[in-house]
């Protein structure tokens, strides 16, 4: 397919502005998993929907996505529950709590799954889609399904906004408000279990998760503003949704989900190593920088130390004895000529005026921040 | 029952059982999710192996998705430690790009690898018995079987040797490392048994489920006991036993295996949540009303012994002032007479020697934090429970 | 506030985790205007004491009233200044976003802050010496300065009782000295200050009230008349006589 049909051809517009709200949507949803430490409950969720979906299937018996959808969230808001149940009425912790019920609920799913799929009336081919996902089976009403989710979410969050920023910060503090802190969780606990049923489609049970985490934690590199954070999200997510979809599209045998997974995924790379921010690689410069800085400093107190002892402070001395000093090197010399910190004559060298002044301001400097 | 039934069985149970040990630690150790994780991302390595070696049962593609799943570990370990995002993000970050990763090849190579998805997810248990070990044309059995039995003799020797190291370096890292343990080296030992595992079970019963099999066991034991011994080897029975009943559970519904094997855990899981005499929801709704009334009782008994006041004993400040519904302060004003720890006269309680002397070890208990003594001191005053 | 009640009073209150004790059958009545340490060893429920009468945690036994009220209906007479590492200061957010929370209680739902609420916030900030850092985020203060951010979300509350538990922990010398010299003037202003408190030897110079607490109440009154040796052994369960000497 050329990529020109991809912007002409119909229901590729659809697929993509599918795929595109359901990015933006997990972004800015994710947002809220993530900052609340509950990235792996999504993961959780979304394997807890594939029961659901067979079961809906069993009982209607039609490949409807409206009952599949129903089937999912129901499901999903099960598995939630119970998890919750888990953690606050027995010992175990909620890691695994979340393995448990992601693990046993999605085999119950493929038991169920490859059951429907050895019955005699087997016209059912395509429930497995809902395993890694497939954006070529959307449709015009499921794209319409996602905007009014969106944009219902989007007005709820927009009204509470102030009180999910409280809970998301400090939820003892938001309670001590009078702010009414369970009705805020199970707020937002439904939008995110809704958001991830809407995504079964294309992205399918496995990777949903990802879908998720993965736009928050890139846009959370670049910004130090919720607001930025989530908006951010939301681009990267409606992004990774486009060049996914695009990208499986340009293929034979690519399932929507793995591709739009790597997508998001790069994202999440090259926002840890280049944010300027927060960013590896700048961290990394502004790490190496201070340490040279810090030898140049030390490097000229010790010779400060040196040239104080005489009546010249630009008496010279031999480059030798600062081989003693921990921390030397020869690059540092250099930058103390260039700066004319220092003149060196041969294997002597000998400090300036102006050296011998700054040497003093930062010996100076140095004593105060140690009182 | 062919021979072929009894061999799928039999790989079912190895398998269950190597899962269990290290899913045991995991759980204790709070790293359930890490299981979650290696058995995403060594999918890659899977098929990377396979490319190389074409063969599903070879050592070496053993050890090669093995090392994928340490490597994950190492990476998730070291986007936690950049602090760039939180714990529970970098797993969930890196394992679905490394499965998709994987997914992606298997596509791409659809006509040279013969793997796919549904094997990816669900394992092939039901063709295990056809890929048969020949050495110098004598057939000494499935492929598979050799390759778990050797994973599982290998855990439980592993096991042996150093139960002790593991059992003090899960319940208390800071003495272990006094004691000169490494944590870090069984740490990453525990991973890498546990990557071997996931590797070897993989091929029976696909990457999710294999979670099932390592955590469930793991987590059902833990409802049911205290004891590290007592739990592994209850972890193991209820593998082995979901593992049997699940294989005919799927014969019966011609299902899956793997799929059926994780929905007899499951039920397994659920009873033991409902009913575990401990840690069960039912029995701790009978438990937790128990002990309101005995832990009541007690601030009732303490509430005496604060206060010389008349008015403060009072039959009806009960009520009023401890906050307490009307019932609940019956119950606990029955129960502390019943047991002479209290005399009423003229509607004003007072301790009785009895109730004094209880008060006053309670107390020393309660203050120096050694709430797990009452549970003895009660014994030894009590003649009703409540 | 203008009334004979006590800011504070506590009947009865008795607290468990699981039903461990933590707090056992407490009497407390905390007068108006006091600013009072509460002191006691680890694991005494100092700040369980706190969150139970901020209503966080539900006692299974016992009253808190506020102003002769429960603390349900006098929320906004109350500011909670929590410990600083119940949150999480990677939070994507910057100093003046955390004061201005400050205000959302008197906001009620729905409502944004405005104008007025974030004039109130600078002039908290200043108050606390902060003002420079307003546009900071967060994780890039020390711990100090995250402490008087903390602090001056309490003060935008504009209560007449504050909670705070353990203000001065992890914070520098000068920090210390300036929240306290914070404290004592909200004190003239007629405030009431409920301080859990670690060191036991700034007790008599911080504080006029003081509340023993270990588990059980042991004694609670002005400094001056309680804040002794024995009070100290009692609470501490060793002889405090050399530590508080030193």
């Amino acid at each position: 397919m050329e990529l020109m049909d991809f912007f002409t051809d119909y229901t590729l517009r659809t697929i993509t502005l599918g795929t595109a709200i359901l990015g933006a949507i997990c972004g800015m949803l994710g947002s809220f998993a993530v900052l609340r430490k509950q990235s792996l409950l999504g993961d959780a969720i979304s394997h807890a929907a594939l029961p659901g979906i067979a079961i809906a299937f069993l009982i209607t018996g039609v490949k409807d996505a409206n009952y599949i959808l129903l089937g999912a969230l129901v499901s999903g808001l099960i598995g939630t529950f119970w998890i919750k149940g888990i953690v606050k009425r027995t010992r175990l912790k909620s890691d695994t709590a979340l393995g448990l019920i992601l693990s046993l609920f999605f085999g119950f799913g493929m038991l169920l799954l490859t059951f429907i799929q050895k019955m005699p009336n087997a016209n059912q081919a395509g429930l497995d889609k809902y395993l890694f996902g497939q954006a070529a089976t959307l449709v015009e009403k499921d794209v319409w399904i996602m905007a009014v989710v969106t944009g219902v979410s989007l007005l709820v969050l927009l009204l509470f906004w102030k009180e999910l920023k409280l809970l998301l910060f400090d939820e003892d503090y938001t309670k001590t408000l009078g702010f009414n802190t369970r009705f805020l969780d199970i707020l937002i606990t439904t939008f995110i279990v809704l958001a991830i049923v809407l995504g079964l489609q294309t992205v399918g049970v496995v990777l949903m998760s990802a879908m998720l985490l993965a736009p928050a934690a890139a846009a959370r590199q670049w910004t130090n503003s919720l607001g930025v954070m989530i908006i951010l999200a939301s681009i990267f997510g409606a992004l990774s949704g486009v060049f996914g979809t695009a990208i499986s599209a340009s293929q034979n045998n690519l399932s929507t989900g793995p591709v739009i997974v790597l997508v998001a995924a790069t994202f999440v790379v090259i926002s840890f190593v280049f944010s300027p921010g927060r960013g590896l690689l700048f961290r990394e410069i502004r790490f190496r920088r201070n340490r040279r800085e810090l030898h140049f400093k030390k490097t000229l107190t010790f010779m400060y130390h040196i040239a104080k002892n005489h009546e010249n402070v630009s008496h010279p001395h031999a480059i030798r004895i600062l081989n003693n000093f921990q921390g030397f090197t020869r690059k540092t010399l250099n930058k103390l000529e260039e700066d004319q910190f220092v003149q060196i004559t041969g294997t002597d060298w000998a400090m300036t005026e102006k050296g011998y002044l700054e040497a003093e301001s930062i010996f100076n400097q140095i004593g105060k921040d140690n009182d | 029952m062919t021979n072929a039934q009894i061999e799928i069985q039999l790989i079912a149970a190895l398998v269950s059982i190597a899962c269990a040990i290290p899913g045991t630690f995991l759980v204790l150790r709070k790293m359930a999710m890490i299981s979650d994780a290696i058995s995403h991302a060594i999918l890659p390595g899977i098929v990377l192996g396979f490319f190389i070696t074409q063969d599903l049962n070879s050592p070496l593609l053993i050890l090669l998705a093995a090392l994928t799943g340490v490597i994950t570990v190492v990476l998730v370990e070291f986007i936690q430690k950049t602090g760039l995002v939180k714990e529970d993000t970098a797993i969930g970050l890196v394992f679905p790009a490394l499965f998709s990763i994987g997914v992606i090849l298997i596509a791409k190579n659809a006509n040279d690898v013969h793997l796919d998805i549904d094997a990816v997810l669900l394992g092939e248990l039901a063709f295990a018995p056809f890929d048969r070990l020949l050495i110098s044309g004598a057939d000494m059995g499935p492929k598979s079987l050799w390759v778990i039995g050797i994973i599982l003799v290998i855990t439980l020797t592993l096991l042996f040797l150093f139960f002790k190291e593991m059992k003090l370096s899960t319940f208390d890292k800071g003495l272990a490392t006094t004691l000169g343990f490494s944590p870090i080296l069984l740490h990453y030992g525990l991973m890498t048994v546990s990557s071997v595992t996931i590797v070897g079970a993989f091929d029976a019963v696909g990457a999710v489920l294999v979670v099932a099999l390592i955590i469930a066991p793991a987590a059902t034991a833990y409802l049911l006991t205290d004891d590290l011994r007592k739990m592994l080897v209850l972890s193991c029975l209820f593998g082995v036993f979901s593992a049997i009943s699940g294989y005919w559970m799927a014969n019966i519904l011609d299902a899956s295996i793997a799929g059926s094997m994780t929905t007899v855990l499951g039920i397994v899981f659920l009873i033991a949540y409902l009913f575990s005499p401990k840690q069960g929801v039912l029995f701790g709704f009978f438990r937790e009303r128990q002990q309101r009334i005995e832990v009541s009782l007690l601030i009732f008994l303490l509430h005496l012994q604060n206060h010389t006041e008349q008015e403060e004993r009072h039959v009806n400040h009960l009520r009023e002032h401890i906050n307490w519904q009307k019932v609940r302060a019956k119950t606990v004003l029955e129960l502390a007479a019943k047991n002479n720890l209290v005399q009423t006269s003229n509607n004003i309680v007072s301790l009785t020697e009895k109730g004094a002397e209880f008060t006053e070890e309670a107390l020393k208990y309660i203050t120096t934090n050694k709430a797990t003594a009452i549970e003895e001191l009660k014994e030894r005053f009590f003649l009703f429970r409540g | 506030m203008n009334t004979n009640l006590p800011a504070i009073q506590i009947d009865d209150l008795t607290v468990a985790y699981d039903y461990k004790p933590v707090l056992w059958d407490i009497d407390l009545v905390i007068p108006e205007g006091v600013l009072m340490a509460i002191v006691g060893p680890n694991g005494a429920g100092k700040s369980t004491l706190i969150k139970s009468i901020l209503g966080i945690i539900k006692p299974i036994a016992g009253t808190v009233q506020v102003f002769g009220a429960p603390y349900k209906k006098q929320v906004d007479k109350v500011a909670y200044v929590p410990q600083k590492g119940s949150v999480d200061w990677d939070f994507p957010t910057t100093a003046l976003d955390v004061v201005m929370m400050g205000t959302y209680g008197s906001l009620g739902w729905i409502k944004r802050p405005g104008q007025k609420e974030k004039k109130a916030s600078l002039e908290a900030l200043e108050k606390v010496g902060m003002l420079e850092f307003k546009s900071r985020q967060i994780s890039q203060l020390s711990g100090g300065q995250q402490q008087r951010i903390f602090l001056a979300r309490a003060l935008v509350q504009n209560a007449a009782i504050y909670l705070m538990d353990e203000p001065f922990q992890g914070v520098d010398a000068t920090t210390e000295k300036a929240i306290i010299n914070i404290l004592k003037e909200l004190r003239q202003a007629g405030k009431t200050l409920i301080v859990v408190h670690h060191d036991l030897q700034t007790v008599p110079e911080y504080f006029d009230w003081v509340t023993f607490l270990n588990v059980k109440g042991i004694a609670s009154g002005p400094v001056m008349d309680i804040f002794n040796d024995d009070n100290l052994t009692k609470t501490y369960g060793i002889n405090y006589k050399v530590a508080v000497n030193q």
